[in-house]
């Protein structure tokens, strides 16, 4: 045999590897059957195809002698044995009777580059492969972050990619390959496990090894300059391979292989940096490791077409949830088939892109607002409640005068706060690992909690019930200091004749065992109008728990409430009065011009001098004057 | 015809929602667990099935009121209906949930609002977009609490305060711990009582810092 057929032969059976040749790092040979029909459509568009030059190859490719073995196609060592300086393509289109597709590629240049050290063969030097195996269950971001961390220089990592359960990447600095060895066990994951890490010499990764040659990449430029669309910033890739251009060059631009898309990805990051929708329809995609490279080099796409391609998962799918997708087509893929209904295909989805608004052409109602990751859904809406100012100064009214007496003194005071009728019952955080917790437990030893308690003699007992039975118990419990710039209220219910809201806060414990500890708690009110604006209790209900660190960061100073308010349930008609006119001579609410009349022991003189002075300085809130 | 002291438990499909039902007039209101159709908490359901509605007996004819005896029966019968409820309730809620999320909306009144985080949310309508929208969750329920409403602010319409707490995990997102509360009112017809949801308030634990 010529030397020439010995090349072809080592290159045949290289190629074999895979049904789109050894350029994509599946791992696995996967016999298709598609991919023949896939070939013959192929064909049959070629033929129909009236721009094109290009002559279709025969369909049955037979070596001289005839004998071509067939190797165990799952053996990937091929690969690792290649010899570096592949120089050698050609563009040949088998068909075998078990419908095994290969594609080969074709470089014009192959045997000039065999005289000796080129720059091109420099870059394929000295390559390492890292291996992580169960790479798979690592979220891709935080194990890079991970190994980088433990690395003194950064590294960029090339043709990240996943073979069945193992992440790999390359790199080309031996001293980088050392480091990374010795990183090796070094991370920890959530489960307490060890990450091993592989390094071992390689050939030069797929994407630098066929890198596209400097006419092939102009060529593909031109191609996809001419595809962009600058007013949507929008760039149409789809059925990218045969663009006549392409096609009419003779250029293969398979984004499956990792050299075409990165060469792809290298023109995006080039000349549309600021893209907003791509579209990668019909491009036969099985695996989106290439695409991922994608995320740092155009991070404000938001518009993502991968509609009829061969994604078979939606693992695939969250290789790329780096990218804040607002709008996403993933119909025609397999993975669409795998769910059973519709809303676990939304919702998986929709957990990789928080931010999506439509999917498949389906548009999603006020997304955000139930988007639980964004902050948005997690903090407390106070800007859009619907409740009317009056309502929630009469809640912070009661809460302001609740806490300062339940702060304060012996708490006595709390029995014009309750109903005659009136209920209580505390319960206590449940987590048996936590010791704090432990504490808590000794301390609120009355905690009602239904689900360790059944016996019905005691659950009625712990309901305390009346309300000298309820001030009793909370007279029992430590001595507290609310935080009231902590409180965050719920509002349940507003009818005629009732008002329930929760209460979510924090306070310190001031006095007993575990003194200066802080709390979270949330408190459910169920109150009824009682006389003169003021709440009455008809239940109450106490959750208690341990601050977490960040809730005892974010609390400030508890303040001392600076007076103590009676809890005065009616005023005298004199009073009523006085209130009246104040509030008309001075512009303010009755609630505030009570307050002020109040403060000012109810001499009329004086409480008018204490407000124009505070109106002067400027010291009335706008609430008072609403 | 069921007699008196047992209830009559059908496990047919047709009588899916009423198979809690229980026929029994002639209890002994000082009974404990054992006369009443107690609840068993974590009871595995024959069949997977899970109720679609929170059903409870109806309440005992009360005493005559004016008596101080008859007033603190009274409150014990309000204090274990609502731990009945509540038990019933809180089982079946997490369940469909978790595992039948489409029929949530069923234990909901017309009206009812929804405060999940602070967000408001209105209406069998949007509850049912909501509950739509938000990711499958798994639920684990460490305490309960419960209280009967006093019927002066409730104006005679029996309601039971009800609280939660607990973690969950809703796919693609870490785990949380939540409070929840519910307001449940009671439809009460001669053969048993139907609790559904006036009002819901659910909040992360740590709904201040964001993700």
């Amino acid at each position: 045999m010529s030397e020439r057929q010995e090349e072809q032969k080592r290159h045949l059976q290289l190629m074999k590897r895979g049904a789109d040749g050894n350029e994509e790092y599946s791992g696995t040979f996967q016999v298709r059957k598609k991919e023949s029909s896939y070939f013959q459509d192929n064909c049959g568009k070629r033929n129909s195809c009236e721009q094109s030059e290009y002559k279709p190859q025969p369909l049955y490719f037979q070596e001289e002698d005839d004998s071509v073995e067939m190797r165990d196609v799952q053996d990937e060592l091929q690969v690792r044995h290649t010899p570096c300086n592949v120089t050698h393509k050609r563009k040949v289109k088998w068909h075998y009777q078990s419908q095994i597709h290969i594609t080969v590629w074709k470089n014009k240049k192959a045997l000039e580059n065999k005289v000796g050290e080129t720059m091109q063969d420099r870059t394929l030097r000295n390559w390492f492969k890292v291996t992580i195996p169960w790479g798979r269950k690592y979220d891709k971001e935080w194990l890079m972050n991970s190994i980088q961390n433990h690395c003194s220089v950064p590294f960029t990592p090339v043709d990240f990619h996943y073979v069945r359960n193992r992440a790999r990447f390359f790199i080309q600095d031996s001293s980088i390959a050392s480091e990374l060895k010795d990183v090796s066990y070094k991370i920890c994951d959530e489960e307490n496990q060890k990450i091993c890490i592989f390094v071992n010499k390689c050939a030069a990764p797929f994407s630098v090894q066929n890198k596209l040659e400097p006419e092939e990449m102009y060529q593909l430029e031109m191609t996809m300059n001419k595809r962009y669309d600058v007013t949507q910033q929008a760039l149409d890739l789809q059925t990218l391979r045969f663009d006549p251009d392409l096609v009419g060059h003779e250029i293969d631009i398979i984004l499956n292989r990792r050299n075409c898309m990165s060469a792809a990805l290298k023109i995006i990051e080039k000349n549309f940096p600021n893209l907003l929708s791509l579209n990668l329809c019909n491009n036969k995609l099985y695996q989106l490791d290439g695409l991922c490279d994608i995320i740092p080099k155009a991070p404000m796409i938001k518009i993502l077409n991968l509609s009829n391609n061969e994604l078979s998962s939606t693992w695939e799918v969250s290789k790329i949830k780096g990218l804040k997708l607002e709008e996403l087509w993933l119909e025609g893929n397999p993975l669409c088939d795998t769910f059973s209904d519709q809303l676990t295909y939304v919702s998986v989805i929709r957990s990789y892109f928080p931010k999506l608004r439509c999917l498949d052409g389906q548009n999603f109602t006020s997304p955000t607002a139930l988007d639980i990751s964004s902050p948005d859904l997690v903090k407390p809406c106070q800007k859009t409640c619907k409740e009317p100012e009056e309502l929630r100064n009469l809640i912070r009214q009661f809460l302001r005068q609740y806490y300062s007496l339940y702060d304060n003194g012996d708490r006595q005071g709390l029995l014009a706060a309750y109903h005659e009728e009136s209920c209580f019952s505390l319960s206590v955080s449940s987590n048996p690992e936590d010791i704090a917790l432990n504490s808590l437990c000794d301390i609120y030893k009355e905690s009602r909690n239904m689900k360790m308690i059944k016996d019905d003699y005691l659950r009625l007992q712990l309901l305390k019930h009346t309300k000298h039975d309820v001030v009793r118990s909370l007279c029992v419990l430590p001595k507290t200091q609310h935080d009231l710039n902590s409180f965050v209220v719920d509002l349940l219910i507003q009818t005629d004749t009732m008002l329930c809201f929760s209460v979510h806060g924090v306070f310190k414990e001031v006095e007993g065992s575990s003194q200066g500890s802080l709390r979270a708690f949330v408190r459910t009110f169920i109150t009824t109008p009682g006389c003169c604006s003021n709440l009455c209790i008809m239940n109450d209900e106490l959750f208690v728990r341990v601050a977490t660190a960040r809730e005892a960061q974010c609390s400030l100073s508890l303040q001392t409430p600076t007076s103590v308010f009676n809890f005065k349930p009616t005023l005298s008609q004199e009073q009523q009065e006085m209130v009246q006119s104040f509030s008309t001579q001075s512009g303010m609410n009755f609630h505030w011009s009570q307050k002020c009349l109040q403060d000012n022991e109810w001499n009329y003189i004086k409480a008018c001098e204490v407000f124009i002075m505070l109106k002067t300085e400027g010291r009335i809130p706008m609430e008072a004057f609403q | 015809m069921e007699g008196t002291g047992s209830y009559h438990r059908d496990w047919s499909e047709e009588n899916r929602g009423r198979q809690y039902q229980q026929h029994d007039q002639h209890r002994q209101p000082e009974g404990s667990g054992s006369h009443y159709y107690g609840p068993q908490g974590d009871h595995s359901r024959q069949g997977n099935r899970i109720p679609e509605e929170v059903v409870t007996p109806p309440l005992a004819a009360s005493a005559s009121s004016g008596s101080l005896m008859a007033a603190a029966v009274d409150f014990k019968t309000h204090v274990d209906q609502a731990c009945r409820a509540a038990e019933e309730f809180v089982n079946i809620y997490y369940e469909t949930m978790d595992k039948r999320r489409q029929a949530l909306t069923r234990l909901y009144l017309d009206k009812a609002t929804l405060i999940w985080n602070g967000n408001v949310v209105t209406g069998l309508d949007a509850l049912a977009n909501f509950f739509d929208m938000l990711p499958s969750s798994e639920f684990q329920v460490n305490m309960l609490d419960c209280q009967p409403v006093h019927e002066q602010a409730t104006q005679a319409q029996t309601t039971i305060l009800v609280v939660t707490s607990g973690t969950v995990k809703f796919d693609g997102n870490k785990q949380h711990y939540f409070n929840q509360n519910f307001l449940l009112t009671a439809q009460c017809t001669p053969s048993n009582t139907v609790w559904k949801i006036a009002s819901d308030c659910f909040r992360f634990q740590d709904w201040a810092s964001s993700n």
